[in-house]
């Protein structure tokens, strides 16, 4: 590229004025411990794999006191990314049949039914077996 | 004459809408199970009920999917998130740290579920 746009300088701390950017950058860094997590369920799948006492250790560390308090902070953050990934749907999800167009209320309702049916359905199946 | 580079983008967007999603209805519920409902004990009820469950592969492809689209998800928002606080790294390394990350981690889920 032979262009070199005019970059106007920015700080690296731009998002820290503005209480929206600020929200923004906390869903943005909710995906960490989101991240962390999966990588811990991975861990998990491995002491499965080496038998029944590795397992219940991993499951023992889950259900510590610190195990408890980093899932709580998981599961925060998880919600956070929730409540704003409906938000977003209904502009991503436009449906249209003929003339009519699915209201956003309609769009956002259906993702949190599902997402009640769904807790509810896994809540279920953990506790029956 | 074409001269633009295909852009990666689609490709890691999908997977990053496919993982919003997961991250968004499971692993809510997943968090809670994991750290208040499936507390160990000697009878091993725990570890039996997630081994047949995924010794069935409909259990497999669940737990991959899982963990897997959650890995791209998030390793999307931090790429770009390090972007937005000006931290910045060799354009091809960068996203071979991230996404090459999520993609050895999901290599590495699927190969201890299948020898499950």
């Amino acid at each position: 590229m032979n262009r070199k746009p005019y970059q106007q300088p920015q700080a690296a701390t731009w998002w820290f004025k503005n209480h929206f950017y600020r929200f923004y950058m906390l869903r943005e860094a909710s995906s960490v411990p989101v991240f962390l997590y999966a990588v811990w369920l991975l861990l998990g799948l491995f002491r499965l794999n080496q038998g029944a006492l590795e397992f219940n250790a991993w499951l023992a560390l889950n259900t510590s006191g610190v195990g408890q308090i980093l899932h709580l902070v998981v599961i925060a953050a998880a919600l956070l990314h929730a409540y704003t990934w409906f938000q977003l749907t209904p502009k991503i999800l436009v449906l249209r049949f003929g003339n009519f167009r699915v209201p956003d209320e309609w769009v956002m309702g259906g993702h949190y039914v599902t997402w009640v049916l769904v807790t509810i359905g896994m809540l279920w199946l953990a506790i029956t077996g | 004459m074409n001269t633009f580079k295909r852009s990666n983008e689609p490709i890691a967007w999908s997977l990053f809408g496919a993982g919003g999603m997961v991250v968004a209805f499971i692993i809510p519920v997943l968090a809670i199970i994991t750290g208040f409902l499936f507390v160990p004990d000697s009878s091993l009820r725990v570890y039996e009920l997630i081994d047949s469950w995924l010794s069935h592969w409909i259990g497999k492809v669940g737990l991959f999917l899982i963990i897997s689209l959650t890995l791209y998800h998030t390793v999307h928002r931090v790429y770009h998130g390090l972007h937005d606080l000006h931290v910045k790294g060799n354009d091809v390394l960068m996203l071979v740290l991230f996404y090459g990350t999520a993609t050895v981690l999901s290599v590495v889920c699927a190969a201890w579920l299948l020898v499950i």
